[in-house]
């Protein structure tokens, strides 16, 4: 115990000295006018996201709580919750900011807009993270609790917090890096056809490429940030897990995912994959009866005209709903999602392929796991919106705009989904009975061969839930890459984001907006349902015991 | 009048359609005895437990402890698991004091009394270890402390003996029998429910045999072997209950008309 404080105590000092010196160093050599503010800016993004992690948190955890000590409300609300989940954020962010703006106008309005997407790109993991850890709380424990009188607060305190511990520092996590993920959406606000920014790292990284052309500051800073993600990371969640995790052993490793204890070299697993793991079970998939879908929608629905009732102060007329739905550019609608669709399909392949590849030899071998995690830790910290400047920077620069636009946007699905099927896949096969391998040894399968009998039955229900956590991200990615405001120009590609973003950032075209977003929701349900359950079903047939 | 009377009860579950699990269930249990409850898996035996213990309620009939019918569960009847219940994130001392907490007792009692029965299984050393440090042994001593250190009248356990392996297993049911002979001790009166015939012809006083689903009783035996039963493990007496429930089990054409004989 006091080893691992000494090690903390380092770990941090050390941390905090490299920042310095890192901070002055780019402050000193780095040829931007705005780089003295890089300090403030890291102040004010960081102060941005903790907020909306708070109020993530105590959001998240009351009602998490409530839902599962409460069956009434859990039927309503967990569905409700549901179908929000499953719309992009950056969808309704345009809608969002309206509402807000039209509320508090000026700068308190956009800081609170921005603080508004980091909480709904928060909250959830929070609260499914919540709800799922208490709905599998152990059967036995449950009786045990009953039967010795432990109920009401007592049952909060001495079994539900504790139980539920390891999945709010999980969702927590989570939350925090969705928050790194959206910063730069965050600070870098198209609103009314013009470009708002407000102070923070985001936006100093989206205005030095776009704005100066400066893409060397650009690619210094976000390595910097990147760096500061994983202190914080290390020093926070992966500490707090370690904590927690006192009375259950804990798959340790050290920095950077290479073990400091050769004692660990067998359980070299990252902290993270624990995380992931612990929180996005294989049912990821919820199940809900007809009755509770018809009532989450007719909720969700309410809320959304809430809020263009809140914009257009009064309810819109058939008129009006015709005039904004029929807008020109809608019979390009089909075109649209098929674009849009292939650009995802074409990412989600390419990702599929490299992550199976890189988290079966990672999970087998111990020189590519050397690595791949580290790999795996720095890629997750890179916020990926980030790189979006910087990588349209260099694509524009070499394949034109248009051209550029489209490689960005796949480039960034790409490095955005290829972690969350890699994670899955390495932790089954690591998680793949002993018995299964042995097999395998026994009878003499090698090579292609036993993966394709051996690890990829076994590993099947990992892809499937890497797939669905991979898309749902795509969702977002694709929403933001297919349009580009730098603040001189826009340029977009034909897609559903681009058309959305039009929609919402340009025309302010609120109905229409809602109704793109009714057509995400609907292909990502048509595809939980004729795609994902599908597989699923098919691996539930000879399903592996962890 | 008995201890605990289970009078008719009758409980099914509703799982995409109604299942019948127990059916008409009655019997009693007395001070200082010690009951086996045996019958294949499935048959509801289980259920039954969790009834007397009051996490579960019956369809019909009820349960009556010193003439009082049992509707939650009480500090007088408690219960040990086949998959200990054990809290992970509590220590062996922990886990035994929080009921003790629960229901209001001091720091000093409590640690007291949790210390008593920890040293009473032989788990002294590992009284700050969490469960996961713990071997299956281990775990379940930590139940039956637990559920020793209320001072229970009734002792309830649920296939005790089951998740662990033969030899542990062997000691352990010595062990229980020790407790249950050590007259200082409050709670005398143990009921147990197992799929081992073996197991509860060594230890009971008298057996319930259980139907296959929907549990009824066919058969309710009184065990004739002196106690210490160690002395016994061989004797032919044993085997011959074995014999005798294992045929009620299994042969269903016999049923009916041992049950007349027995009963």
């Amino acid at each position: 115990m006091k080893n691992s404080m000494k090690r903390y105590l380092i770990g941090f000092i050390a941390g905090i000295v490299i920042l310095i010196i890192s901070y002055a160093s780019v402050m000193t050599f780095v040829k931007n006018p705005e780089i003295v503010n890089l300090p403030y800016y890291t102040f004010r993004s960081l102060f941005r996201i903790t907020i909306a992690y708070v109020l993530s948190l105590a959001f998240g955890l009351s009602f998490g709580i409530l839902a599962s000590t409460n069956k009434k409300f859990s039927a309503i609300i967990t569905p409700t919750f549901d179908i929000f989940q499953s719309i992009p954020i950056l969808g309704y962010f345009p809608a969002a900011i309206m509402i807000i703006i039209a509320v508090i106008p000026g700068m308190i309005g956009l800081e609170l807009a921005s603080i508004f997407l980091l909480f709904t790109s928060m909250v959830w993991a929070i609260f499914f993270g919540v709800v799922g850890a208490a709905k599998s709380i152990p059967i036995n424990i449950l009786d045990a609790a009953k039967s010795y009188g432990i109920k009401g607060f007592q049952f909060i305190r001495h079994v539900m917090i504790p139980a539920i511990m390891p999945a709010i520092i999980a969702g927590s996590f989570l939350a925090w890096c969705d928050g790194w993920f959206f910063m730069i959406a965050a600070e870098y606000i198209t609103y009314a056809g013009q470009v708002q920014s407000l102070p923070g790292l985001g936006s100093f990284l989206a205005k030095s490429a776009f704005l100066y052309n400066d893409t060397t500051s650009s690619i210094t800073v976000l390595v910097l940030v990147t760096f500061l993600v994983l202190f914080i990371n290390y020093m926070t969640w992966h500490r707090l897990t370690e904590k927690v995790s006192g009375y259950a052993p804990l798959i340790k490793m050290g920095f950077f995912g290479i073990p400091v204890n050769k004692k660990f070299k067998k359980r070299r697993l990252s902290l993270q994959f624990k995380f992931r793991h612990n929180i996005f079970p294989k049912s990821i998939m919820k199940v809900y009866s007809i009755n509770q879908r018809i009532i989450s929608f007719i909720v969700v629905i309410a809320i959304f005209i809430l809020a263009i009732f809140f914009i257009m102060r009064k309810i819109p007329t058939i008129e009006v709903i015709k005039k904004s739905l029929f807008v020109p550019e809608i019979v390009n609608l089909p075109m649209y999602v098929l674009f849009t669709l292939s650009r995802l399909t074409i990412a989600y392949l390419i990702a599929l392929v490299i992550a199976i590849f890189m988290g079966i030899l990672a999970a087998e071998k111990k020189k590519f796991a050397m690595i791949f995690y580290p790999l795996y830790d720095i890629g997750q910290a890179v916020p990926i919106l980030a790189l979006f400047p910087i990588l349209f920077i260099y694509f524009s620069q070499t394949l034109g705009g248009r051209l550029g636009l489209e490689v960005t946007a796949i480039t960034m699905l790409v490095l955005d989904m290829i972690w969350y099927i890699f994670l899955n896949i390495t932790v089954a096969v690591k998680n793949m009975p002993k018995e299964t391998k042995e097999v395998s040894k026994i009878y003499g399968f090698k090579g292609i061969e036993r993966i394709r009998h051996i690890i990829l039955p076994a590993i099947l229900p990992a892809i499937v839930t890497g797939s669905i956590l991979a898309w749902g991200t795509g969702w977002n990615t694709v929403i933001f890459s297919e349009y580009m405001s730098s603040g001189k120009e826009v340029l977009s590609i034909p897609g559903l984001g681009s058309f959305l973003d039009k929609q919402g950032y340009q025309e302010g075209n609120t109905i229409l907006l809602i109704f793109l977003l009714f057509i995400i929701s609907s292909i990502v349900i048509l595809m939980e349902k004729f795609v994902w359950r599908k597989l699923l079903k098919k691996t539930e047939k000879y399903e592996l015991e962890a | 009048m008995a201890l605990l009377e289970v009078k008719n009860i009758t409980k099914s579950f509703i799982n995409s359609k109604k299942i019948l699990v127990l059916k008409n269930i009655s019997f009693d249990a007395n001070e200082d005895e010690f009951l086996a409850i045996v019958g294949s898996s499935g048959c509801g035996k289980s259920t039954l437990l969790r009834i007397i213990a009051g996490v579960e309620t019956p369809d019909s009939g009820n349960v009556l402890f010193h003439g009082k019918p049992i509707l939650a569960p009480t500090l007088e009847i408690t219960m040990v698991f086949q998959h200990f219940g054990l809290l992970p994130w509590k220590t062996v001392l922990e886990n035994i004091e929080l009921p003790l907490e629960i229901h209001g007792l001091g720091l000093r009692e409590r640690g007291r009394r949790a210390m008593h029965f920890v040293k009473d299984v032989g788990l002294k050393d590992f009284k700050d270890t969490y469960p996961y440090g713990l071997s299956g042994g281990m775990k379940q001593r930590v139940g039956i402390a637990r559920a020793l250190a209320l001072g229970p009248e009734i002792l309830l356990m649920d296939e005790p003996f089951s998740s662990l392996d033969a030899l542990t297993a062997e000691t352990l049911r010595k062990e229980v029998l020790d407790i249950w002979n050590d007259k200082s001790n409050v709670t005398n009166t143990f009921i147990m429910v197992t799929h081992s015939i073996e197991e509860a012809v060594f230890m009971a006083d008298r057996v319930l045999v259980l139907s296959a689903r929907p549990g009824r009783i066919i058969a309710n035996i009184k065990i004739d072997i002196p106690r210490p039963r160690e002395k016994y493990e061989r004797d032919k007496r044993l085997f011959k209950y074995v014999d005798e429930i294992k045929r009620l089990i299994t042969n269903n054409i016999a049923l009916f008309n041992k049950v007349q004989k027995i009963i």
